[in-house]
């Protein structure tokens, strides 16, 4: 009985280890943080190679957007990168008018950004045209 | 036989090398998938221009207080690269949107630098001042003390520097910077800096 009790705690506590969050706002990198999974020297190249296989890469998390007190409109863009190595990608927003017609304007531009491995980031953008009432954003590789 | 042999090898390498010659091409300046350069290309500029715009407008810099638009001119930009960079290259991207924004006009009357003006403003005054100035109906014109003065002038600079990377490689920083005055009190409402960085063969001379 003493025997299953310590069991059923001890997979408990496994349990509760595992499931300890860590604050999505911090992000560590492998080679900074303490030992797990994907940096231990055995496990890491099964992983970094799951991670490669599956395709993980950039994820949007959210879009925000909202007119600044001038009238222009500015677009948050959050994300997080899931590969365990950083991301070099080009994005290029563009704007809409009410009637979903584009806005012509030099700065909607292929600009280029980055996303550290397994960490957040954010795109930002401003409508130059108090016109633009949406945006689209569209991404791709770096050429090389 | 043996000059008829030479001149058949000498034709075949010849079509040989006009077929390996690479094509023109236009460039598809809307989605380029060219390679990077080390030279400062038109992607740089619009990269640039870009940031820079959408940076000035975020500001709030340029919001008129009681309404109206700004008059800005184009102060000196510096071209403190190994290059010849015509700075119209950064500007004129700048002038067409921020008056595209709704919130600034132009001054072609004064610029500094090797920026913009239009002589003309000035030509047909002379004119007017001229005694060829009788031959046009007068009140076609230009009348005195018409030109505005600018409020606000944006100025600015484009560095260059070179760095030695490794034993084969090379770092280019080019490093675009503006700045905002109000031309009534000097003072500076924003500023800010692009920075674009290359890395390649030391071979590739960045200018």
């Amino acid at each position: 009985m003493r025997l299953m009790l310590n069991t059923l705690l001890l997979v408990v506590a496994i349990g509760l280890w595992g499931c300890k969050q860590e604050d999505k706002r911090v992000s560590m990198a492998a080679d900074v943080k303490s030992d797990n999974a994907a940096v231990n020297i055995v496990t890491k190249p099964v992983i970094y190679a799951f991670s490669w296989v599956a395709g993980e890469g950039i994820e949007i998390d959210r879009a925000v957007t909202y007119t600044n007190k001038d009238g222009f409109m500015e677009l948050t863009v959050d994300g997080h990168n899931r590969a365990f190595n950083t991301i070099r990608f080009e994005y290029k927003v563009e704007w809409l008018d009410k009637s979903g017609v584009l806005i012509d304007t030099a700065t909607s531009k292929w600009l280029q950004t980055s996303a550290a491995a397994k960490a957040p980031f954010t795109i930002k953008a401003v409508a130059p045209r108090t016109t633009a009432v949406d945006f689209r954003m569209n991404t791709r590789k770096i050429p090389k | 036989m043996i000059k008829k042999l030479l001149v058949f090898v000498l034709f075949a390498l010849s079509v040989t090398f006009v077929g390996c010659s690479p094509k023109t091409e236009n460039i598809d300046t809307i989605n380029d998938q060219g390679k990077p350069v080390m030279q400062l290309d038109y992607r740089d500029f619009d990269r640039a221009a870009s940031q820079m715009v959408q940076s000035l407008i975020a500001s709030g810099s340029l919001k008129k207080e009681g309404g109206g638009k700004y008059v800005l001119a184009t102060g000196r930009i510096v071209n403190d690269t190994m290059q010849r960079v015509d700075t119209d290259q950064l500007m004129a991207k700048v002038e067409k949107e921020l008056m595209g924004s709704g919130l600034v006009v132009m001054t072609s009357t004064v610029s500094g630098g090797t920026s913009p003006r239009d002589s003309m403003v000035y030509d047909v005054r002379d004119v007017r001042d001229s005694e060829k100035g009788s031959e046009f109906k007068q009140e076609t014109l230009q009348a005195k003390g018409q030109l505005i003065a600018p409020e606000l002038s944006i100025s600015g600079k484009i560095i260059q520097r070179n760095i030695r990377y490794d034993n084969d490689k090379q770092q280019v920083e080019y490093y675009f910077q503006l700045q905002l005055t109000n031309l009534a009190t000097g003072l500076r409402s924003w500023q800010d800096e692009t920075i674009i960085g290359k890395r390649g063969d030391r071979k590739h001379v960045p200018w």
